[in-house]
């Protein structure tokens, strides 16, 4: 499977999955700290999370330090 | 390199680059939140949305804890995530960047990423303290910041790409038209909504920290992630046939 594929310096060929698996990383930390209103809790608490917003507090100040559009 | 010990590299860099992020936002960024969150109480005692009351500042003393303790928590999940875009960038790109090792490769990359995915965009859409951001706007500011970002990108490998079918001086070119688009772009995008009440000199050095944090951001990545490529690599020729 692909943990023995290597990457190949030479003709530059990058693994896919390695590629895909490290896209949707990028696609869901970008999500948590940047744009998310109580939805990641919410898939476990329910409605309430969309009061409370934990993650939201959490990553609250590094929004507005990295540039992010907040309040 | 294996494709696991690939992903474990780039991880691992994005993560050591966040944290440094997160600690130099918690150091030199947060006595700018607590003043603007400061202004923020005092417009709330004005208006009589609450009461300068000792239950009031026991609250928002464990409000404000956990806020920053998310800081640096957050600046591991938010680097770990843009360092994975790094890495797919480099792996992708790592023998088309100048330079004569890993390291110079990775760093010129990150400055280009820097400068294509943060600056740009920051100067059109510049960071704001707590009290700036009307939360009836954010989904629009989201929607106008993330479209820039991405068109400066996209465009920024268009460009690139356009260059490599050119011939040696007229290379320059690309990097003159990715200038001319994303000018264009820049005055033809809707500006920020919002009314900036906070104090101007609060804002300005507001943002003048924040973009210190997110530079050493990059900083850290492209020497991170350079020097673990660097030492895997020479192994690799050994064991890689
Ligand atoms: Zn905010």
């Amino acid at each position: 499977m692909y943990e023995t594929r290597q990457i190949n310096v030479s003709k530059s060929q990058v693994p896919k999955l390695a590629i895909i698996a490290l896209g949707i990383i990028f696609a869901a930390g970008l999500f948590v700290v940047g744009f998310d209103q109580g939805h990641v809790f919410s898939l476990v608490y329910g409605e309430q999370a969309f009061t409370e917003m934990y993650l939201h507090e959490l990553t609250h100040d590094m929004r507005h330090a990295a540039g992010f559009p907040c309040h | 390199m294996k494709s696991s010990l690939f992903i474990v590299i780039v991880l691992l860099s994005g993560a050591f680059a966040g944290l440094i992020h997160g600690t130099v936002n918690f150091a030199i960024v947060e006595p700018y939140l607590d003043q603007a969150i400061g202004i923020e109480n005092q417009n709330l005692f004005e208006s009589g949305a609450e009461e300068d009351s000792p239950e009031f500042w026991v609250e928002y003393e464990g409000y404000r804890t956990w806020q920053k303790s998310g800081q640096i928590l957050a600046g591991v999940i938010l680097g770990t995530s843009v360092g994975a875009l790094f890495g797919i960038v480099f792996a992708l790109s790592r023998n088309a960047l100048p330079g004569n090792n890993d390291v110079k490769k990775s760093l010129i990359l990150a400055g280009v990423m820097w400068l294509t995915l943060y600056i740009i965009p920051f100067l059109k859409y510049p960071a704001n303290p707590p009290t700036v951001g009307d939360g009836e706007t954010v989904v629009l500011r989201s929607i106008l910041y993330l479209s820039f970002i991405a068109i400066s990108g996209i465009s920024a490998i268009g460009f690139y790409q356009l260059s490599k079918k050119l011939k040696n001086n007229k290379k320059l070119l690309a990097l003159v038209g990715y200038g001319v688009f994303i000018s264009a772009v820049f005055f033809v995008m809707p500006e920020n909504p919002d009314e900036i009440t906070a104090p101007m000199d609060l804002v300005y050095e507001f943002r003048f920290m924040s973009v210190l944090g997110v530079t050493s951001f990059w900083a850290s990545i492209g020497i991170i992630l350079g020097l673990f490529w660097r030492k895997l690599s020479s192994q690799k020729e050994i064991d890689y046939s």
